[in-house]
C-alpha cells in the first residue's frame, strides 16, 4: 500500500504526530489544506467543525488512511490506538467481546501465529480497564452503543498506545455512557500521559473535555484553546453561519 | 437402479470412494471460504464465480480441436480428449482458472469505481451463464460435459481428479487456518488492520486467490451446483447458531460435512445425482435456524 504508516525518527523531540502544511482530500482535490499540527504526550485534542467541512478527511489523513496531497504528516510512534465509529463494524460477524479486543493484539503477530496466552490475559486486563470484563463472552453486536465504544477503546489499549485517535466516540450514546467514555479517556490521558485526538460534532462535549481544538471549516483548519475557540460568543462572532451546522448536543 | 440396489452400501462406498472423498473434502473446505464470503457480504461471489469457471470449461472445449491441431496436448488425440475429460484434466483446469480469476479481477477492478456490488455480481452471473450456453452451442461435447457437471453426476470422479482437488483444497484450508486472525481482522475492520500495520492488500489478494482456486478447481471436479451449495449454505446455516468466530468456523465445517453425509445417503438410497442431493441437504440444514429466526 502506498500510504503505509511512516515512522520518522526526525519528528521534533516529544512530538508524537506532526503535520506541516498538509492538505488532504480525494482524487487530487483538497478538502482541507494548510494543516499545521503538533501532538505531544498528554495532549487532548478535538477536531470539530460543521458537517461536511472535512473533519473525517483530516482525521483519516492524520491517521495515515489517506496520503497527504501536499505537505507532510509524521508519526514518531507505531503505538497508535485507533477507535473507529462502531457503526462501521458489521453485526453479521459473530465476534465476542474478547475476540474484538484480541484483534488489537495482532499487530505483534507476524504471519500465522496464534495470539500468545499473555496477550489473551492482557485483553482481559484491557476489558477490566474499561469495566467490561464480565461481558467478555457476550457477542459484540448485542452490547449497547456505549459498551461497544468502551470495548473498542479496550481494543485500542491492546497496542499499548502513546497516541489514541477516536472517530466520533460519543455519537449515538446516552448521556450516562457518554460521561463514562469521556471519564475513561480523561483518566488515561492524565494517568498515562496518553495523547488523545478525537473527532466529534458535539461541540459542548468537546469544549468541556479537550484542551485544544482544531476547527475545520471552509477548507482550512484553525487551532486554539477549547474554552476560547468554542465559547458560544466567539463562535458566533468568528464563524457565524458555519457554526450552526455543528450539533451542540446529541 | 436395479443394479445399484443389488450392491451393498459398503460396495457402493468402495466403488465411488473418490467421489465421496472429494465431496467430504469439499464439505470441509468450501464452508471456510463461505464463512468469509458471508460475513463480508459477498456470498454472491460464491454463485457467480462457479458460473465463470463453468463458462471457462466449455470455452476450453470450443478451443480444444484447434489447440490439439496447432499446439498439442502431450500427444493426446482429439477423440480421446473429447471422450475422456480425465485425459486433459489440466487443460480444463487452466481454462476454469482463467475464467474464474478473470471474472474476479474484472469485478474487483469495477468495484474500485464504486456503485452496487450486488448489481455487478448479478450482472456477471448473467453474462457467465449466457456465455456457457453460447459456448455450449459451439461445442456439443463441452455442453454435454457441463450438463453432467451441473446435474452433479460426480460419481465418476477418479483418483486423479481427487488428488488434484485434495492438493488445492488442503492448501486452501491451511492458508485460511494459518491466516485466520488476520483475515478476520481485515474483513471485519479494514481500517484498523491498516493502522495496526497489517498488509491489507496482500491479505485480500491471498483471500481472493484462495477463493478463486477453490471455486475453479471445485467446479471442474464437483460441478457448480454442489459448489454453490457448499460455499453458501453451510455458512448461512452456521451463522444462525454461532456465538463467536471460532464456533462459526467449526459449525460451518460441521454443517458442510453433515450436508455431504445426508446428500450421499439420499443419493445412494434414492438414486439422485450426488451434487444436487448434497446441495439439497445443505438447504434442509438451513431450516432449524430459519424456523427459530436465529442469526
Amino acid at each position: 500500500m502506498k500510504h503505509e504508516f511512516e515512522v520518522r525518527a526526525g519528528v521534533r523531540a516529544g512530538a508524537l504526530l506532526t503535520a506541516h502544511g498538509a492538505a488532504f482530500g480525494y482524487r487530487k482535490r483538497a478538502v482541507v489544506s494548510g494543516v499545521e499540527l503538533r501532538v505531544v504526550r498528554g495532549d487532548f485534542v478535538g477536531i470539530v467543525g460543521p458537517n461536511g467541512a472535512g473533519k473525517t478527511t483530516l482525521f483519516r489523513g492524520l491517521l495515515g488512511l489517506i496520503p497527504p496531497l501536499a505537505g507532510r504528516v509524521e508519526r514518531s510512534t507505531r503505538a497508535i490506538g485507533y477507535v473507529p465509529q462502531r457503526e462501521s463494524l458489521d453485526a453479521l460477524f459473530p465476534v465476542t467481546v474478547q475476540e474484538v479486543v484480541e484483534l488489537g493484539g495482532l499487530n505483534k503477530l507476524r504471519g500465522f501465529r496464534s495470539l500468545p496466552a499473555q496477550e489473551r490475559a492482557r485483553a482481559l486486563e484491557c476489558l477490566e480497564r474499561v469495566g467490561l470484563a464480565d461481558r467478555r463472552r457476550a457477542q459484540f453486536s448485542t452490547l449497547s452503543g456505549g459498551q461497544r465504544q468502551r470495548v473498542l477503546i479496550a481494543r485500542a489499549l491492546m497496542v499499548e498506545p502513546e497516541l489514541m485517535l477516536l472517530d466520533e466516540p460519543t455519537t449515538g450514546v446516552d448521556r450516562g455512557a457518554q460521561a463514562q467514555i469521556l471519564e475513561l479517556l480523561g483518566e488515561l490521558n492524565r494517568s498515562q500521559g496518553l495523547a488523545v485526538l478525537l473527532v466529534s460534532h458535539q461541540l459542548a462535549m468537546v469544549r468541556d473535555t479537550v484542551q485544544r481544538v482544531l476547527w475545520v471549516a471552509e477548507g482550512g483548519v484553525r487551532e486554539g484553546a477549547a474554552a476560547e475557540l468554542l465559547a458560544p460568543e466567539h463562535l458566533d462572532r468568528l464563524y457565524g453561519g458555519a457554526a450552526q451546522g455543528v450539533g451542540e448536543e446529541h | 437402479m436395479d443394479e445399484l440396489d443389488a450392491i451393498s452400501w459398503a460396495q457402493r462406498l468402495s466403488l465411488f470412494r473418490w467421489a465421496v472423498l472429494a465431496a467430504l473434502l469439499a464439505g470441509l473446505v468450501c464452508p471456510l471460504v463461505g464463512v468469509f464470503l458471508h460475513v463480508r457480504r459477498t456470498s454472491f461471489y460464491g454463485i457467480a464465480m462457479p458460473q465463470f469457471a463453468t463458462a471457462g470449461v466449455v470455452f476450453g472445449f470450443v478451443l480444444l480441436p484447434w489447440w490439439i491441431a496447432n499446439i498439442g496436448l502431450g500427444g493426446v488425440e482429439l477423440f480421446e480428449a473429447t471422450h475422456d475429460s480425465h485425459a486433459v484434466l489440466t487443460y480444463h483446469m487452466v481454462w476454469s482458472n482463467l475464467f474464474t480469476f478473470g471474472g474476479l479481477l474484472a469485478l474487483l477492478a469495477l468495484g474500485r469505481r464504486g456503485g452496487s456490488e450486488v448489481g455487478r455480481v448479478a450482472g456477471a452471473f448473467a453474462i457467465a451463464s449466457a456465455a456457457t450456453i453460447l459456448f455450449g452451442r459451439m461445442s456439443p461435447v463441452g455442453k454435454g460435459f457441463v450438463d453432467e457437471l451441473i446435474a452433479g453426476e460426480l460419481l465418476g470422479v477418479g483418483v486423479h481428479q481427487f488428488e488434484t482437488l485434495a492438493v488445492v483444497y488442503v492448501l486452501a484450508a491451511l492458508l485460511l487456518a494459518l491466516f485466520r486472525h488476520d483475515l478476520v481482522l481485515v474483513s471485519y475492520d479494514r481500517e484498523s488492520a491498516f493502522v495496526l500495520g497489517k498488509r491489507v492488500f496482500a491479505l485480500e489478494t491471498l483471500f481472493t486467490a484462495v477463493t478463486g482456486l477453490v471455486i475453479s478447481v471445485g467446479t471442474m471436479v464437483l460441478g457448480p451446483v454442489m459448489l454453490f451449495g457448499l460455499i453458501v449454505l453451510p455458512a448461512i446455516a452456521a451463522r444462525a447458531w454461532a456465538r463467536s468466530m471460532r464456533t462459526y468456523f467449526v459449525l460451518a465445517c460441521a454443517f458442510g460435512l453433515a450436508a455431504v453425509a445426508l446428500g450421499v445417503t439420499a443419493s445412494f438410497e434414492l438414486d439422485l445425482p450426488l451434487g444436487a442431493a448434497i446441495t439439497g441437504a445443505a438447504a434442509v440444514l438451513l431450516l432449524p435456524g430459519a424456523l427459530l429466526r436465529r442469526g
